[in-house]
């Protein structure tokens, strides 16, 4: 093995010395960061899997170790599945962490229901101009003129495609594919490579499933509910019918067991080779280059397929974002200035980013343009995906939380909570019900929520 | 003679059980009364001061939930099933574990294995022997020539719920064994020989004196097993999450889902109130039933 070799490893490792040295030395903190606390004690922070949650913590702790020496962040790690569950529980029990990330479904929900402490303080401090272009403020979590999520990072989930087999196979540009290109483009893999499916989507009751199918229905012009119009349920639709019907074609072209995939499943079937296509956030390409180098190589993301009538070739933007907890919590000022202070570092966002290559995307201008940022090795080899991750994925976000990016709704999250959407989806796929009937099922659910929770955004 | 409780022999049984009944109070009779209460409650977890008196509202949206019936349906089939499998390997493992042969003490120490593991470890365990594609099941039954196609164990409604009962039947068929064993090895060896001496074959004396002997530790085992598994949330949960779909959804289950997911600890409760009653009212009519409350003339 060549000693000489800029691993993966090895560049993150002189990476977090590196900016932990230059956050040090270099860092002119302004009075507000500098503040002291006596406080003592443990302060506990929520985060998904994955290392960049750690990232932020030893943020933190570089923080609490220059101005509250009593204080330790600590990162507890919530599986993608239980992120509901967990974060309710602990609310309902009144023992919540102190500190939160989480996607914008959930951390809207939050907001709206009175739970979070509003952030203005402290976006005014980290800079509302930094924001990266193409997005707003509002995307990660904002509330009758209120701030209550500061952006932690974004994550499409885009068109992964093994570049090796749609080449070896003449299927084209999957950049300039649309849905019938797409569903060709599984069919023929399926057809004629054995042991590989064409496409794996998330299919089961759970909320992978959730986004990848609202990116195709978004795609379609369809929508779960119109903010405008007081959160009127516009589920049942001839977008949303067609969708169901788009994902029982592609289910044709799927590993069976898809119906009860969740994140790890398709990330699995990415990175063992075992799929030429599938829906992800850029989380696959780090394990990939660790366990198997020959897939690196050949992966590629895209922008989704075009919606042959709309053009439209949304994806589900993961506007993950630092909320904090109301009530019960006794390190509210302490949570904020840790913030500010790692919010206004340029190496450790850098850092942070480059802890989950290409999955976190850099939420502030700054970061984006900052020179570390392209050291990452990643850089060398997958420029043109970093790319669409992290730059022309955003003007095709969208989100349960922000449909077609026209407006808030705090409803998403007891949507996801609900699992109504997988739930839809598994009617079509599974049990063989007919699409427009799935669809009325579906809408009837969302009414009920919106019947049931109209308060929180009335 | 009356005795007065303060007499040291009482006031020293009073001591005596005193732990097991503020145990019980605690962890068993506050928790079911909160349940009840909470099932008559609009309850959001989330904001607990605002509850309010909901009367049978809770009732009337379980009864009205399609889920619900599926639930109900399914746990129905899953304890039925389960429990009839388990009680007949249960027994006929006891009569094999009652041979008298070299070495057998062995066996029956192993039989305990899936009884003692934690169930978390496994249904983990589980799911990635029955992973369709990297699974060790599909593997060895391919290398064994009885399959050419992946079987999807837990990806469709039909096999899922066979291998959440599969688990569930592995796991508790232990408790069948050792509770029938610990029987057979009490009844009197005498019964047996006499029958021989008649010229009864081995069926007509296990139908004759084996089962009847059997007849009061299965009334107990059937019921407990009943109650237990009619309950049982974790095995399903972390196998199959209740899926594919709603496939595997039972009450329990189903409560949990209405309870956390849907944030509706009401329904929740409601869910669970019902599976109390309806345990409580089978047990009382399978033991009427089979008149197993009634002392022996």
């Amino acid at each position: 093995m060549n000693t000489n070799e800029t691993t993966r490893r090895r560049f993150l490792t002189d990476l977090s010395a590196l900016g932990a040295g230059a956050a040090a030395a270099s860092f002119g903190l302004p009075a507000w960061a500098q503040q002291k606390s006596s406080k003592t004690g443990v302060v506990r922070v929520w985060g998904e899997p994955g290392p960049y949650g750690g990232v932020a913590v030893d943020a933190m702790n570089e923080w609490a170790g220059k101005f509250a020496p009593g204080l330790k962040f600590q990162i507890e790690t919530l599986s993608w599945d239980s992120v509901y569950v967990k974060l309710m529980t602990d609310l309902a029990a009144r023992r919540p962490a102190n500190c939160i990330s989480v996607e914008s479904p959930i951390a809207m929900q939050l907001m709206a229901q009175g739970l979070l402490e509003p952030l203005d303080d402290v976006v005014d401090k980290v800079g509302r101009k930094r924001i990266v272009k193409g997005a707003k403020w509002e995307y990660w979590g904002a509330w009758k003129g209120r701030q209550y999520v500061l952006p932690a990072h974004h994550q499409p989930h885009l068109l992964i495609v093994r570049m090796d087999v749609v080449k070896e196979l003449g299927l084209g540009d999957p950049d300039k594919w649309d849905w019938n290109d797409l569903l060709n483009a599984a069919k023929t893999v399926t057809e004629k490579r054995p042991n590989m499916a064409g496409i794996t989507l998330a299919l089961g009751r759970n909320l992978c499933t959730d986004y990848h199918f609202s990116a195709l229905l978004h795609s379609a012009g369809g929508r779960m509910f119109d903010v405008e119009k007081q959160y009127e349920v516009v589920f049942n639709s001839p977008a949303t019918v067609e969708t169901l019907e788009y994902v029982k074609a592609l289910y044709a072209y799927m590993p069976k067991a898809a119906v009860s995939y969740s994140f790890l499943e398709v990330t699995d079937a990415i990175v063992t080779g075992r799929t030429a296509m599938a829906f992800y956030w850029g989380r696959p390409y780090g394990r990939a280059f660790e366990e198997n180098k020959a897939v690196f190589a050949n992966l590629e993301s895209f922008n989704h397929a075009r919606h042959p009538k709309t053009g439209l070739r949304m994806n589900w933007n993961d506007f993950q974002g630092w909320c904090i907890p109301k009530s019960n919590n006794p390190f509210i000022d302490e949570v904020k200035a840790a913030l500010a202070y790692y919010q206004t570092s340029p190496q450790w966002l850098v850092r942070y980013c480059h802890s989950l290559m290409p999955n976190v995307g850099p939420t502030y201008q700054d970061v984006l343009d900052d020179p570390q940022l392209q050291t990452h090795p990643f850089f060398q080899t997958k420029r043109r995906t970093i790319e669409t991750y992290y730059n022309t994925s955003v003007p095709h976000s969208s989100s349960t939380a922000n449909e077609l990016m026209k407006g808030v709704n705090p409803l998403a999250g007891i949507v996801h909570g609900r699992s109504i959407l997988a739930e839809t989806v598994q009617k079509v796929v599974l049990e063989n019900v007919k699409a427009a009937d799935a669809a009325k099922w579906g809408h009837a659910q969302l009414e009920q929520v919106r019947k049931e929770h109209i308060q929180l955004v009335m | 003679m009356q005795r007065d409780w303060k007499d040291a022999d009482n006031l020293l049984g009073v001591l005596f059980i005193l732990p097991f009944v503020a145990t019980a109070l605690v962890f068993m009779v506050f928790p079911v009364m909160e349940a009840v209460r909470m099932a008559f409650f609009y309850i959001d977890p989330l904001n607990p001061a605002a509850q309010r008196f909901a009367g049978l509202d809770n009732f009337r949206t379980l009864f009205a939930d399609a889920l619900f019936w599926k639930s109900f349906r399914n746990a129905a089939f899953w304890t039925g099933t389960s429990i009839v499998l388990q009680t007949v390997l249960g027994v006929a493992l006891a009569l094999l574990l009652h041979m008298p042969l070299r070495g057998i003490s062995i066996f029956r120490g192993l039989l305990l294995f899936p009884y003692i593991v934690p169930t978390v470890v496994i249904a983990l365990c589980a799911q990635w022997m029955l992973n369709p594609d990297l699974g060790i099941v599909n593997h060895a039954l391919k290398q064994a020539g009885l399959i050419r196609d992946n079987v999807y164990w837990l990806s469709t409604p039909d096999m899922a719920m066979a291998s959440t009962i599969g688990l569930n039947v592995w796991k508790y068929t232990p408790f069948v064994t050792i509770c029938v064993l610990a029987r057979l090895q009490t009844i009197p060896l005498e019964l047996y020989d006499a029958a021989k001496v008649d010229g009864a074959s081995a069926i007509r004396r296990f139908l004759d004196i084996t089962l009847p002997q059997l007849s009061d530790v299965l009334v107990v085992v059937v019921v407990f097993r009943t109650i237990w598994t009619f309950n049982k949330f974790e095995e399903i949960y972390l196998l199959t999450r209740g899926g594919p779909g709603t496939s595997t959804f039972n009450l329990a289950i189903y409560s949990f889902e209405q309870s956390i997911a849907n944030l509706k600890m009401g329904v929740g409760a409601a869910a669970g109130v019902v599976m109390m009653a309806l345990l409580f009212v089978g047990s009382i009519l399978y033991i009427r039933l089979f008149r197993f409350d009634q002392d022996p003339a």
